[in-house]
């Protein structure tokens, strides 16, 4: 399923939450977790990492992977968490909404 | 080694950030990982190593290239973004950080931006006098376009020629007939009038051609110009217009204004309209405009009455040189149709730019001389600030070793210590806007229209001093000025304070980093240059001084003080000539008997007025016609006038009250005069002829009196005196010598010539002395200026050198302290340090006399008999510099022989 636009930015963000990790972390993490509905287009996360650290929401430091590689590992700043908690309740309460508009359609259409 | 440091330590160290190439291997390495995992990710689902590279490459959008190209783009505009966000976050750090440490050092703080408060709003006051007088472009439409075209006249054996000789009517009908270089040509010339309904008023005003409106592009307020057929010679039709002021005033704003009567020197004009609020007519003080045509046919054809000043518009496919070149081929034309035979050379036209002519071009150079001496006392105040700034950068020398060990670039330091002045000049910018309000009100004050000439202007012209403000020009200078200021006072001292070796200055204790005696230090160098811009300063305002002091020592030749003067003007038409003697025969007999007046007396033009009228004067009976007589001035007395003024006879008698209308005409001359027509002979008893005053036909000389200042700066006038009661004029001054005060007299006399004449306009009451003081005012206020400016110059290079022997003193006193217990005696001691500040002061006055030297071309046509090199003036100089320089550093030398021994060695 393509992505709402903004949504990458959020689910970056919320993936982040749970501590640093680096580009391919964050990918396979949001993948895993949505049980592979979730499709990201690699060249468009990376970028969208890219965005995400001009505008100081991320922080990018070098580190070194569980198999001694080096990789850029992102963090979130204080900033990147204050984001996220007001675009993830915008996001849900948009879902909630179009959840609510497509169910009441299928039981309007019941009896 | 650099992408070794975390990124945080670098930005906490101000380190700089990545290169381009480190951004590309950064990106490169980081997709080149992310592929890495994806494929392993995809092998160890079952893909084979091809197979996953293929899928991974396709995940990425099908070319590794792009992407990489893509990725690079972005990284590197994020790094580019991050670093002027870092930038400025850095700055307002900076800015905090000085903030911070001025305000821990308020004595420091208040003292650096009060100097700047005063230097800078000196500064604008002055720019704003000249942005108004001679820069904001004039206020006429296409104003780049209007030219002011005069006569140029030939020299008259040691009279020089004039280049701004004004016009006669019929020269100027040759010149507008002529000439082909402009669109549209005018004349006009200032008039007083005396307005006859209502409340009688004396006015400004100005005689116009039709054309003057249309040429400046000034359109009427209300209604419109004269009738352009106007200009046709011959009684025209009487129309004037009034100015926006007068209209308020006078008429209380009415609408209905335009064919209402107004009575001028009670004739009837019918109003044609209004002028548009702001405008005064080019002589800058008229309220009323009449057609030239009301003058008598008789005036406009006389061809050597120069009255009219010319005004053009240039026509935009002419540049202004060939207007120029035009105009003197016109020029030949006129003096072809009006030969000069008394000269014998010829008459010429010259056509500037109306601009140049807005101010006289003594007023323009001693604005910019004041606006180059107060730029050198901000200059000096700038020099003083950085000595203080570097000072207390020395004195943090320490903190900037650690900075600079630390790593710290050396630029980055440079530009925390330049915020740092950045702020503190802000500060004073703030602060110098009080400054300059206040200097911009006492400039507007100046008012040379308060003067008060007669037939000739003496405003300065197009411009008035009201129109100076505190506006958007004077604050952008103002800003510009605290930057530069702020980069001059902060840059020296903070290259200076972050050279310091770091080694050195951690050994040191960072105590000292100037050292005195062999080597010059950055300190010294600064107060020589103080010293050295204080000394141009003091030389030129001491020439100016010397120069005023001998402009007001020239004698008059009249006695001015205890004198009252008013003017009387009988309007036209209210007293028949031949009463008019009687008439004011009778107000001097009603003022000569008021208390505390002891002569009275009448004439027609105060001393130092520019002699207010001239005319052209001949031995015998009559003039050989005004193009083949040298000019005079002619002035009309009464018969005490002499004795009034205390102008001494030389020869002969002064007028009797016999001297009356039937009696024979007699005449008086002056000392010049009777060199310059009777050389080596006795005048007395001879003929001579003036061209006015109905004395062509020649009068009998009676008497030789002493010479009488018309101005201040030139030879005498040859002058003429013919007897008030031979040749009667409606408007004449009365002056009055008193016992006591004269200006106590001014109420009585007012009243008693309300009573006795209460119709005639009572005008420009003022002492003589008032009068003659107000000629010298403006040459006088710029000295007084320049010296102010010179003395604070003075005075801050005092502080300097002072500042710079107390901290030498204070870094030796060890050193004072060995020499003292070895045995150096006191006076040894403090000739060592008095001796130190002479060598600076003297270095610094040799440079400034060179200085002095190279602008002394620039004062030169300032000066009134003064030498530019006036060797008097330049020791006076010397001599102050010296006892200045001696004064600063006799108590820090005192303080060195106070040192003592035992302490400066267990405190050192």
């Amino acid at each position: 399923m393509a992505l709402l636009k903004g949504t990458l930015d959020v689910l970056v963000l919320k993936t982040l939450s749970w501590g640093p990790m680096h580009a391919f972390e964050i990918v396979s993490w949001l993948e895993d977790q949505s049980g592979g509905r979730v499709a990201v287009e690699d060249a468009a996360f990376l970028q969208a990492v890219h965005r995400l650290e001009e505008r100081k929401l991320l922080r990018a430091e070098w580190g070194t992977t569980k198999n001694a590689r080096r990789a850029r590992y992102y963090s979130l700043t204080e900033r990147g968490r204050a984001h996220l908690r007001v675009e993830s309740s915008r996001l849900v309460d948009h879902l909630d909404a179009l959840v609510t508009i497509l169910g009441a359609k299928q039981r309007a259409a019941a009896p | 080694m650099r992408a070794a440091i975390r990124d945080g330590v670098r930005r906490l160290l101000r380190l700089p950030s990545r290169t381009a190439r480190q951004i590309r291997d950064e990106v490169d390495e980081e997709l080149d990982g992310y592929l890495g995992a994806r494929i392993e990710q995809l092998v160890s689902r079952g893909m084979t190593p091809d197979e996953a590279r293929r899928e991974a490459v396709r995940r990425l959008g099908g070319s590794l290239e792009r992407v990489r190209a893509e990725l690079r783009h972005s990284a590197t505009r994020r790094e580019r973004h991050l670093a002027v966000r870092e930038r400025v976050e850095e700055g307002i750090q900076d800015v905090r950080y000085a903030l911070r440490g001025l305000a821990r050092q308020t004595g420091f703080t208040a003292t650096v931006s009060l100097t700047l408060a005063v230097g800078i709003g000196a500064t604008t006051s002055i720019f704003s006098a000249l942005n108004a007088l001679l820069l904001r472009p004039l206020p006429y439409a296409r104003a780049d376009e209007l030219m002011k075209v005069t006569l140029v006249t030939p020299g008259r054996g040691a009279v020089h020629g004039s280049d701004e000789m004004v016009w006669s009517y019929p020269k100027y009908a040759v010149f507008r007939d002529g000439q082909r270089a402009f669109t549209d040509v005018s004349a006009y010339a200032p008039n007083d009038f005396t307005l006859t309904s209502g409340e009688v008023e004396r006015i400004h005003g100005e005689t116009i051609t039709s054309h003057y409106l249309p040429v400046l592009g000034v359109r009427a307020e209300l209604g419109g110009n004269f009738a352009s057929d106007i200009d046709a010679h011959g009684d025209a039709r009487r129309e004037a217009l009034i100015s926006d002021v007068l209209w308020k005033r006078r008429f209380n704003a009415d609408p209905r204004i335009v064919g209402q009567i107004i009575d001028i020197d009670r004739q009837p004009f019918t109003i044609a309209g209004v002028t548009p609020e702001g405008f005064a007519g080019l002589s800058g003080q008229a309220e009323v405009f009449v057609p030239i045509t009301t003058r008598s046919a008789e005036d406009l054809n006389q061809a050597f009455d120069h009255e009219y000043s010319v005004v053009t518009r240039r026509r935009p496919d002419i540049s202004a040189g060939q207007a120029r070149a035009m105009t003197a081929l016109v020029g030949q034309e006129v003096d072809r149709r009006f030969p000069d035979l008394e000269i014998g050379k010829a008459w010429s036209a010259k056509a500037e730019p109306l601009d140049h002519a807005r101010v006289t071009s003594r007023i323009r150079r001693s604005l910019w001389v004041l606006m180059g001496a107060v730029a050198l006392v901000l200059l000096v105040a700038c020099v003083n600030i950085a000595n203080l700034v570097l000072a207390r950068a020395s004195s943090r020398g320490r903190e900037m070793a650690v900075r600079l060990a630390l790593g710290a670039g050396r630029a980055r330091l440079v530009r925390l210590l330049l915020t740092e002045s950045m702020v503190l000049a802000a500060l004073g910018g703030a602060l110098s806007l009080v400054v300059s309000w206040i200097g911009i009100r006492l400039l507007s004050r100046v008012d040379p229209t308060a003067i008060g000439g007669v037939g000739r202007s003496r405003s300065y012209g197009l411009v008035t001093v009201n129109s100076i403000h505190l506006d958007i020009a004077a604050l952008v200078f103002t800003l510009g000025a605290a930057i530069v200021v702020g980069v001059l006072f902060g840059l020296a001292p903070a290259l200076h304070a972050t050279r310091a070796s770091v080694a050195e200055t951690l050994k040191d204790g960072g105590v000292s980093t100037i050292q005195f005696g062999r080597r010059l230090s950055a300190r010294g160098l600064l107060v020589m240059t103080e010293v050295a811009l204080a000394f141009v300063l003091l030389v030129g305002s001491g020439l100016m001084i010397r120069s005023v002091a001998n402009l007001l020592s020239v004698p008059i030749g009249a006695d001015p003080r205890n004198v009252l003067t008013v003017r009387l003007t009988a309007p036209p038409g209210t007293v028949p000539r031949d009463s008019l003697p009687g008439l004011y025969e009778n107000i001097l007999r009603r003022l000569a008997a008021l208390p505390g007046a002891t002569r009275v007396a009448l004439g027609d033009c105060p001393p130092l007025n520019d002699g207010c009228n001239r005319t052209f004067a001949a031995r015998g009976n009559e003039t050989r016609g005004p193009d083949r007589s040298p000019l005079v001035g002619i002035h009309w007395v009464s018969a005490r006038w002499f004795e009034t003024l205390h102008v001494p006879v030389v020869r002969g008698r002064v007028f009797t009250d016999a001297d009356r209308v039937g009696a024979p005409k007699v005449i008086i001359i002056s000392v010049s005069t009777a060199r310059k027509l009777f050389p080596g002979e006795n005048p007395i008893g001879q003929r001579l002829s003036v061209g006015q005053g109905g004395f062509s036909g020649g009068a009998d000389i009676v008497g030789v009196v002493g010479d009488v200042r018309q101005s201040m700066d030139s030879t005498p006038m040859l002058d003429t005196y013919i007897p008030f009661a031979q040749s009667p004029r409606s408007g004449m001054m009365i002056f009055i010598r008193t016992a006591g005060d004269p200006a106590a007299l001014a109420a009585p006399v007012r009243s008693a010539l309300r009573e006795i004449a209460p119709r005639f306009p009572v005008y420009d009451l003022k002492t003589l002395s008032a009068r003659t003081a107000a000629i010298s005012a403006p040459a006088r206020f710029s000295t007084t200026l320049l010296g102010l400016f010179a003395a604070v110059g003075l005075s801050l290079a005092a502080i300097g050198i002072y500042g710079v022997m107390s901290l030498m003193v204070t870094e030796r006193r060890r050193e004072l302290g060995i020499r003292m217990a070895l045995g150096a005696d006191q006076s040894a001691v403090r000739r060592m340090v008095v001796r130190q500040a002479a060598r600076l002061a003297a270095a610094g006055a040799l440079i400034g006399l060179i200085g002095a030297f190279s602008l002394s071309r620039v004062m030169r046509a300032l000066l009134f008999e003064v030498t530019a090199f006036d060797p008097a003036t330049y020791l006076v100089i010397l001599f102050i510099l010296c006892a200045a320089a001696l004064a600063a550093s006799w108590i820090p030398a005192r303080r060195a022989t106070l040192v003592s021994p035992m302490e400066a060695l267990r405190q050192g």
